[in-house]
């Protein structure tokens, strides 16, 4: 390929790489459920790891997609450290929400209080049953009085 | 490489003298398609009606448009062009549906989707290993123990605090403050060019060699090797901390501290 597609290659990566970070940060600060935010914190990896492959295409360079190789690997350990410490504080508080570790925030500032509690909008789920197949077997009641239990 | 590439930040911060640009980022179109996207991103994040969530997939369709359209650069063979827009779409819609919905289960599964975009966008780019890994370490192993974790410690669908967010003002500012960076780097991109950033021939083509795995693990062992070596420690403390963690966390309440003199 040319040197011109090269460019446009790299700025689309670059641009592509800039949104899915953005995207990441936005649900970092706006969501609540701890495993969401970790799960956001992946997203924005996932963005500077495009951007890191463009580059090295342009460049020709192998040294981006060795730090991708590294990204992976630290994601990796935050991810098994990151979801012990979630299932713990999961266990101490009985639910995922943030802003019940609000105690650790910065002295003198405000407790955050919600104001208002969406009800739930969706009805409950309603699974599919299995309907029962082939016919009931007959039970001998005498039978299964006198049993031996083995 | 990178100290040429430091050099010429402050002249690509301050290019205007940009002469000989194949083409720019179109600043009208990249407003309109950041605009669109903030409403969208606004009206889709939680806590909004049904019918919020429709307009707002509209909206956020309408800016993708716009993006996939405006301000992305064109690449010049067609059948790969059509494919790149096809995997990017899925990967930031993917990636928006990812946060937009309220349960979790769903976020992780959004999540493992806009995964797999971007293992496509890596393939594309000549990183089959790092595709490789991508699908296998992080859609195979890290979304699965995402999942595991949600089935420990919330069984069921949604809870209250997955439809609120802090506040009512956290979405449209945190919305705005991604479009900022988002633009920042785009108006920066804008004023690159080949004299800015020069390629350094044309004709070797080392991360695009047949031999892909031969010549990764070669830059992989010979350059890397101290690299390497330290991440496979970290793979082991992070285990250790793990298990740590799992271990002393159990009790209820953290204990204070005794010394053997406070019995």
């Amino acid at each position: 390929m040319n040197d011109v597609t090269e460019l446009a290659m790299l700025q689309n990566y670059l641009l592509i790489g800039a949104l899915l970070f953005a995207i990441g940060m936005l649900g970092f600060i706006v969501r609540r459920n701890m495993i969401v935010v970790f799960l956001c914190a992946e997203m924005m990896l996932q963005g500077v790891a495009l951007s890191l492959v463009g580059w090295s295409r342009y460049f020709d360079d192998w040294g981006g997609q060795m730090l991708v190789l590294f990204i992976i690997t630290v994601a990796a350990c935050e991810a098994a450290i990151a979801l012990a410490l979630i299932l713990m504080l999961a266990r101490q508080t009985g639910n995922l929400d943030l802003a019940d570790w609000q105690d650790l925030r910065e002295e003198g500032s405000p407790p955050y209080v919600d104001h208002l509690i969406p009800e739930q909008r969706e009805p409950p789920a309603v699974w599919p049953r299995l309907t029962p197949a082939g016919k009931v077997p007959e039970v001998d009641e005498e039978a299964l009085l006198h049993r031996d239990r083995v | 490489m990178p100290e040429s590439l430091l050099l010429q930040i402050p002249r690509l911060l301050g290019a205007a003298d940009s002469a000989g640009t194949p083409f720019r980022v179109d600043a009208r179109l990249l407003g309109w398609a950041l605009l669109t996207g903030v409403l969208a991103l606004i009206m889709l994040l939680p806590a909004s009606s049904r019918g919020w969530r429709a307009s707002g997939c509209v909206i956020g369709l309408l800016s993708l448009g716009f993006l996939l359209s405006g301000v992305l650069a064109p690449i010049v063979p067609m059948s790969e062009q059509i494919v790149f827009w096809i995997v990017a779409a899925v990967t930031i819609i993917a990636a928006v549906a990812a946060i937009a919905t309220p349960r979790p289960v769903y976020t992780a599964l959004w999540f493992a989707l806009s995964l797999l975009g971007t293992a496509a966008l890596m393939f594309m780019q000549g990183a089959q290993f790092l595709g490789v890994a991508t699908v296998v370490v992080y859609a195979g192993a890290i979304v699965v123990m995402f999942l595991f974790v949600v089935m420990l410690a919330q069984p069921e669908g949604n809870d209250a605090y997955d439809r609120i967010t802090w506040g009512w003002y956290t979405k449209p500012v945190s919305a705005i403050l991604g479009a900022v960076l988002v633009s920042l780097l785009a108006f920066t991109l804008g004023a690159m060019n080949q004299t800015t950033f020069q390629r350094p021939s044309a004709g070797a083509t080392d991360v695009l060699h047949p031999a892909h795995m031969a010549r990764f693990g070669g830059e992989l062992f010979g350059k890397h090797l101290l690299s390497i070596e330290l991440a496979g420690t970290l793979l082991l403390v992070a285990l250790v901390a793990a298990i740590a963690i799992m271990i002393h966390g159990r009790d209820p309440v953290i204990a204070p501290l005794e010394g053997p003199d406070n019995e």
